[in-house]
C-alpha cells in the first residue's frame, strides 16, 4: 500500500511543469471560491449583524395576536403586562437587555410641511445596554430622563424633505388605541441614518413613555431581547420558550432569522450566485483534468501495458490513476487554500471599499473572512472533480490491450 | 516430453483494411522446464506475436496454448492476469522499467503486485539485483542507468519472483553487441544456476552462438527447430 501511494505521489510529479500548471488552475479555482465564498461571508454577517443591532435584536417576543392585527390600531394586540414578560428573559445566560418596542404610525407636522412617519418608540437606556444605538448624523440619541420637551429623532430623508434641524418642533398624530386621533408634541433631538432610504424618508424614534401618551395605551407591540453574541440565539430561545407557557396572554418567540425577511434574500441570492460559480469552477477543472490525464494515459502507454503484463490487477491502474487525481486535487486545495487566505489578507489590509448596495447609502468596506467550512467545502469540491475526471482516463489505461500498448511508439 | 509450455498449431491474424494478415501460421513448438531457447527470425517473421501469445498477452486467432497442462486460450482475462503474475517474467526490447521507482524498487515489482510483504520484497529484490551484478545500482532510477544496465534490472525484475517461464522479447535489440553478448551470458547464467527457462527473441546471428536451441519462423511460420533437428538425428543414428 505504501509502495503503491510512493508509485503515485511519485508518478503526480513525473512532469513537474504540467503539474504545476493543473495545480496553478485548480488552485486557482479554490483560491477564487474561498475569495468570493469570504467575502459574501462577511457580507452576510455584516449585513446580520447591521441588522440586528439595527433594532431587530437577537429575539422578539410577541403576542400570538400580533400577526393578525389591525395596522391602525396597533395596541389592541400588544403585551399588556409586559415587565412580568421581561424579568422572565433578563436572568437567562447570554441575555444583555430586553427593551419594550411600540411600533406606529401617524403623520408629523412642522406647521409648513407634513409627513407620514414608522414610529419606534423605544427605552433609551435598555437598548444602550443592548448596544443597540441609532446611527445619528447629528445631535444626540434620546434621554428619557431628561427635563423638557418630548424628544425625537427623524430619519435623514425627513429631516431632509421636511427642511428640519435638530432644536425644531414637530407635532406628531396619531390614532389612539381606543381609535380617537391624538397628538403630541416633540423636539428633534437627533438625525438618524439608518442605511436604508426608504426608512430614512420616514423614520421617527420618540421614547417609550411618549409613545405610550400619545397612543393612550400601557401595551407594548413587543419586547426585543440583545444577547453577547449572535450564534447563542438558538440557545436562548430554547431557554426561554418554556418560560413563556402559562401567561396570561400567550406569546409567540421569534428569532432574528425568523424577523429578517431582507436578510435572507440577500442570503439566497448570493448563496445562488456563488453554487453557481462552483459548477463553473467544477466543470472548467473536471474538462482541464480529463484533458491532462489523457495525455498521461498517451505518454504512459507502454508503461502500464508492461504492468498489465506483470500481472498488474486492472483495478490496481484504476486506482493508480483516481490516488494521483486525488493527490494532484489535494495539493491543489492546498495551494489554493494558502493563495486564497494570503490574498484575502492582502484584500483585507487594503482598505478597500465598494459603492454602497442597492437600497442603502452606505459604501461598503471590502473584507474576506476566512471561513473553515468554506475551505473543507472548496477541498472537497476539487477532490471530487478531479478524482471524477480520471476515472474515464483510468478504465481506458486498464482496458489497454497489452500487446498493442507495448508496441506503443 | 514433459512441455513446460506447448503450443498446438497456433495461428494469430490481425485485420488489415477488409483482409486479415496472417501473423503466425498454425505454429506448433513444445518447450521443456530449464531449456535456453531463441526464437530466431527477420523482422515481420511472427517471433514477437509468438512470444505475446506464450506470454498470454494476446490470445490466438486458431489453435491451443497449453502452460503446465493448462488451456491458457481458455482462460478469463482475470485468471490471465493471475497467471502471469505467479508464472512468467517479461524482458521488454525497450526495458519498460518505472521510472518514478529505483532500481531495487522496479525489481520489487512483482512482488508487489503478488502482495509479498515489504522485508522480503526487499530481501529478494536485493538477492535479484545481485545475481544481475547491479546491487551497487540499486538506489539509482532508471534514467541514471545505461542502457545494459537498465536490461539487466529488467532481467532481475523478470526473474525476481521466481517464474516457470522468462519471456524476452528482442531484449538486446537496443544495445550494443558487447552488452547484448553479455546480457545473453548473464540469462544463460541464470537459466544454468537457478534452472529457469528463458525463451527470447532475437534476429542477432551472433547472439545465437551461445543458445542451445533455436526455432527459425519466416512468414509466421515455424520453419526450423534445432532440437527438433537433433532429436530426428539422434533417431537416424540410433
Amino acid at each position: 500500500m505504501r509502495k503503491f501511494l510512493l508509485l503515485a505521489f511519485r508518478n503526480v510529479f513525473r512532469n513537474r511543469r504540467r503539474t504545476v500548471m493543473t495545480l496553478l488552475m485548480v488552485g486557482s479555482g479554490v483560491a477564487g471560491l474561498l475569495l468570493v465564498g469570504g467575502f459574501f461571508a462577511f457580507m452576510f454577517m455584516g449585513l446580520r449583524e447591521s441588522t440586528i443591532r439595527n433594532g431587530l435584536g437577537h429575539i422578539q417576543i410577541f403576542t400570538a395576536a400580533h400577526f393578525e392585527r389591525d395596522e391602525v390600531h396597533v395596541l389592541d394586540t400588544g403585551i399588556g403586562d409586559w415587565r412580568q414578560v421581561a424579568n422572565l428573559a433578563r436572568p437567562l445566560p447570554h441575555v444583555l437587555g430586553v427593551a419594550p418596542r411600540i411600533e406606529f404610525y401617524g403623520m408629523m407636522s412642522n406647521g409648513v410641511k407634513s409627513s407620514v412617519f414608522m414610529g419606534n418608540a423605544v427605552d433609551p437606556d435598555e437598548e444602550r445596554t443592548m448596544g443597540f444605538s441609532p446611527n445619528l448624523t447629528t445631535g444626540h440619541d434620546l434621554d428619557e430622563h431628561a427635563s423638557g420637551d418630548a424628544q425625537a429623532l427623524v430619519g435623514d430623508g425627513v429631516a431632509r424633505s421636511m427642511n428640519v434641524k435638530v432644536g425644531d418642533g414637530l407635532t406628531l398624530l396619531a390614532v389612539t388605541a381606543d381609535g380617537a386621533l391624538n397628538g403630541i408634541d416633540v423636539e428633534v433631538q437627533g438625525i438618524v441614518h439608518t442605511g436604508f432610504k426608504d426608512l430614512d424618508d420616514r423614520y421617527l424614534r420618540i421614547t417609550l413613555p411618549e409613545a405610550q401618551r400619545l397612543l393612550q395605551s400601557q401595551h407594548v407591540t413587543n419586547l426585543v431581547i440583545g444577547l453577547d453574541a449572535t450564534e447563542n440565539t438558538d440557545r436562548v430561545a430554547a431557554a426561554l420558550a418554556p418560560r413563556l407557557r402559562g401567561l396570561g396572554q400567550p406569546m409567540v418567540l421569534k428569532k432574528w432569522i425568523d424577523l429578517a425577511a431582507y436578510y435572507k434574500q440577500v442570503r439566497t441570492l448570493f448563496s445562488g450566485i456563488f453554487v453557481f460559480l462552483g459548477v463553473i469552477v467544477f466543470v472548467m477543472v473536471l474538462m482541464a483534468s480529463v484533458n491532462t490525464l489523457l495525455i498521461t494515459l498517451f505518454e504512459r502507454t507502454r508503461e502500464i501495458g508492461a504492468m498489465l503484463a506483470m500481472g498488474t490487477p486492472r483495478l490496481w491502474i484504476v486506482a493508480l490513476f483516481v490516488t494521483e487525481a486525488v493527490i494532484i486535487g489535494a495539493l491543489a486545495a492546498a495551494a489554493g487554500i494558502a493563495a486564497g487566505n494570503f490574498l484575502g489578507a492582502l484584500l483585507n489590509a487594503s482598505g478597500l471599499h465598494l459603492p454602497p448596495p442597492p437600497g442603502t447609502s452606505v459604501p461598503m468596506h471590502f473584507r474576506v473572512l476566512h471561513v473553515p467550512t468554506l475551505m473543507v467545502g472548496s477541498s472537497a469540491l476539487v477532490i471530487v472533480s478531479l478524482a471524477l475526471a480520471s476515472i474515464a482516463p483510468a478504465i481506458r489505461a486498464s482496458r489497454l490491450q497489452i500487446a498493442e500498448a507495448l508496441s506503443h511508439v | 516430453m514433459d512441455c513446460l509450455i506447448r503450443m498446438e498449431a497456433v495461428s494469430r491474424e490481425f485485420p488489415l483494411d477488409h483482409s486479415h494478415v496472417r501473423a503466425l501460421d498454425h505454429a506448433s513448438l513444445c518447450v521443456s522446464a530449464g531449456e535456453f531457447l531463441a526464437i530466431a527470425g527477420p523482422s515481420g517473421s511472427g517471433k514477437s506475436t509468438l512470444l505475446n501469445l506464450m506470454g498470454c498477452l494476446d490470445k490466438p486467432t486458431s489453435g491451443r496454448i497449453l502452460l503446465e497442462g493448462q488451456d491458457t486460450s481458455a482462460l478469463r482475462p482475470a485468471r490471465l492476469s493471475a497467471l502471469r503474475r505467479q508464472k512468467i517474467g517479461f524482458v521488454f526490447q525497450t526495458f519498460n522499467l518505472i521510472p518514478v521507482f529505483t532500481a531495487a524498487e522496479n525489481v520489487e515489482y512483482p512482488l508487489l503486485v503478488q502482495g509479498v510483504g515489504a522485508k522480503e520484497r526487499r530481501a529478494r529484490s536485493a538477492a535479484a539485483l545481485k545475481s544481475v551484478g547491479l546491487s551497487s545500482r540499486a538506489g539509482q532510477r532508471p534514467d541514471l542507468l545505461s542502457g545494459g544496465e537498465r536490461q539487466r534490472v529488467a532481467v532481475a525484475r523478470a526473474i525476481v519472483h521466481r517464474p516457470a517461464l522468462v519471456l524476452a522479447d528482442e531484449p538486446t535489440a537496443n544495445l550494443d553487441t558487447h552488452n547484448a553478448t553479455q546480457l545473453i551470458d548473464l540469462m544463460h547464467d541464470l537459466n544454468r544456476e537457478l534452472g529457469l527457462t528463458f525463451i527470447f527473441s532475437t534476429h542477432d546471428q551472433r547472439l545465437l552462438e551461445h543458445t542451445s536451441r533455436i526455432v527459425r519462423l519466416c512468414d509466421g511460420q515455424v520453419v526450423s527447430d534445432s532440437a527438433a533437428s537433433e532429436r530426428s538425428l539422434g533417431v537416424l543414428h540410433a
